[in-house]
């Protein structure tokens, strides 16, 4: 972990109960999550908060380069939108992911998500810099009819007053139709993270 | 007993076998009736002996197993305090017990339970699993009497060190170098093993006894045995090159296959594969408490065009599951896109997979899994899975559950190629 024991202030300064109080996990959990936290937090600037790079860092296998999904989620994580991350809002944030959460927070956090310009719809644009975005992650060349074609057909099951944009209520019935949709939203292994990753306990330990 | 206790869609029964961590226990699969095993493992006992991130690894790589002589696993399904791996009954019970109403086998069913034991062993070990614990209870038969290893990839659930203690059985199966307490390679331990079994098979009663423990060492670290007189040269000569005490001048799996005693009659069990029954490779499902009910097909039966929502859903940055995976698990899993049509895709896969002497096995009509295609020492081992984008496009989806990264980056670079090309057939 290396960065142990400048921090063990900082893990004081964070109440761990009202945070599992607040939120999905239980205080084991929050525990494991903030082990977690630390390893994220100093990858590259050991302050005890998370940057945009370093979270793209522990997401993207290195590359740390710019991506339009894992700076959105960035953005939704950073509740204060001070362009960086606290451990209060890792863990909540977090918590939407937990396989105990309630769907509808997942499908607002979706929502959210692909709200690109936080118009308060999704609209034909988003969806379609998005299918970009993807396209590029696989090298895959499409014509732009067949892109277009792809985005109206989203369009098509989806906005169900054919408005041209989908809102919230649209879109909690389509994902209600399209579960598998959320199928990123829920990260199994947050369930029991202190028995699954018996490592993130040990240096919990290390860390006290 | 009175309570009967259910486990997802699985009734239990009564314990068929106990060991240090895990209970057996016979179970009735609810849906379908089906007469399973689920070994049941208690993760505070895992927790409490570190073991935990072995034992997940281990039943990842167990899931993955996929061999006619080998118990296979159905599902594993974990609860908050215990794992319940859900496996293949083998219904004709353990070789031991044969082998203590038998005394000994005759010489072709030995062969041939050697041969289809050999046959899991190279499976596993050309996928980096070592068993280190093969002996007769761990080899079951099946209805129709072949031969299913189990436990395979479980080691962590033999406590290594209790192997040396009489309170945890005999020695008896335990490669020299093993009991020096050296370094030793997991595969050349199998092997001996394997010699040790043999013998038994062929000759009713162990190689190595003595009821002194120190005694008993002393033969094995010496490979002091004695052939019965009925053994043939040949029989004796297969049996010498498996116990051979010296790991690194020991027979191997490869030259195994090459012997003469063992080659007679050899039907290979490579080929013979489970059909239609597919599995997943979603490694987080080990140790998901709570078994979602079915798996979204991420593509429904449209014709065409996918919808964007998921295409976009598919994205692999969107998975924050990553912050949880070390980072050499980061590249195992590739999306390429594909400039035809989805039945062109899939020749294209065939392919290139017939190019790098890879054979290809359908798991569902858009699922495959891909691997070496001699009989002997296939070394990896991936999933492919073909996505329509559009009526001209694809996504194929490739990842690698286990064995080398050479071949399997060679793949997707060639492959990757083949599906960008320009082509005449390429329509706008």
């Amino acid at each position: 972990m290396g960065c142990s024991i400048s921090k063990k202030s900082k893990a004081n300064y964070w109440d761990f109960a009202s945070l599992a109080s607040e939120t999905m996990f239980s205080l084991d959990e929050v525990e494991a999550v903030y082990v977690l936290y630390k390893k994220v937090s100093c990858c590259i600037v050991d302050d005890g908060l998370i940057h945009k790079e370093e979270f793209r860092q522990a997401l993207l296998r290195n590359k740390g380069k710019p991506d339009l999904f894992v700076d959105r989620v960035f953005d939704l994580f950073d509740l204060k939108r001070n362009g960086v991350l606290d451990f209060g809002e890792f863990v909540q944030s977090l918590s939407i992911f937990h396989p105990k959460s309630p769907a509808a927070d997942k499908i607002l956090f979706t929502f959210n998500l692909y709200d690109l310009q936080h118009t308060g719809c999704i609209e034909r644009e988003e969806v379609k810099e998005m299918v970009l975005a993807i396209l590029k992650e696989s090298d895959l060349e499409l014509p732009d009819e067949v892109i277009e074609e792809i985005v109206e057909n989203a369009f098509n099951e989806a906005d169900s007053n054919q408005d041209g944009k989908i809102d919230l209520e649209e879109w909690k019935e389509f994902v209600g139709k399209n579960p598998s949709l959320l199928k990123n939203m829920t990260i199994p292994y947050l369930m029991d993270v202190s028995t699954v990753f018996p490592s993130f306990v040990e240096n919990k330990i290390m860390l006290i | 007993m009175g309570i009967t206790k259910n486990v997802g869609n699985y009734q239990l029964g009564r314990t068929i076998g106990e060991g240090t961590f895990a209970k057996v226990k016979l179970a009735k699969n609810i849906t379908n009736n089906q007469i399973v095993a689920v070994k049941i493992i208690d993760k505070q006992m895992v927790l409490s002996n570190n073991l935990m991130s072995q034992v997940q690894r281990e039943i990842r790589t167990m899931k993955l197993l996929n061999h006619p002589n080998i118990v296979r696993i159905h599902e594993v399904i974990g609860s908050k305090t215990k794992i319940y791996i859900v496996m293949e009954y083998a219904a004709g019970g353990q070789l031991s017990d044969k082998l203590t109403y038998m005394e000994k086998l005759s010489e072709e069913d030995a062969r041939k339970y050697f041969q289809q034991l050999v046959d899991a062993v190279d499976y596993c070990h050309s996928r980096g699993v070592y068993h280190r614990d093969l002996k007769p209870e761990n080899l079951l038969l099946d209805n129709q009497g072949n031969l299913k290893v189990s436990d395979f990839g479980l080691s962590a659930l033999q406590k290594p060190g209790s192997l040396l203690s009489t309170a945890c059985g005999s020695p008896s199966y335990v490669a020299p170098e093993v009991l020096n307490k050296k370094t030793y390679d997991g595969a050349a331990a199998d092997v001996w093993a394997c010699g040790v079994i043999l013998f038994e098979l062929c000759a009713g009663y162990l190689p190595f006894i003595d009821p002194n423990l120190m005694n008993l060492y002393t033969k094995i670290l010496r490979a002091e045995y004695e052939c019965p007189k009925w053994f043939t040269p040949s029989q004796k000569q297969l049996i010498g090159r498996l116990l051979n005490p010296r790991s690194k001048k020991r027979i191997t799996v490869a030259e195994i296959a090459e012997d003469e005693w063992f080659q007679r009659d050899y039907k290979p069990a490579a080929g013979i594969y489970f059909q239609g029954k597919s599995y997943s490779d979603d490694v987080r499902a080990v140790f998901e408490p709570e078994k979602e009910s079915s798996e979204e097909d991420i593509v429904p039966e449209t014709q065409g065009f996918i919808n964007a929502f998921q295409l976009i859903a598919m994205s692999s940055d969107l998975d924050l599951s990553t912050l949880f995976e070390e980072q050499d698990d980061k590249n195992n899993r590739i999306m390429l896109g594909s400039k035809y049509t989805i039945t062109e895709t899939i020749e294209k896969i065939e392919k290139a997979a017939s190019d790098a002497s890879l054979s290809v096995e359908w798991m569902s009509n858009s699922k495959m899994q891909i691997q070496l295609k001699s009989k002997f020492r296939s070394s990896f081992n991936l999933l492919a899975e073909v996505i329509e984008v559009a009526p001209t496009n694809c996504v194929v989806e490739v990842s690698k559950p286990a064995g080398e990264s050479g071949i399997y980056k060679e793949f997707c670079r060639s492959l990757s190629q083949m599906l960008t090309e320009k082509s005449r057939k390429h329509r706008r």
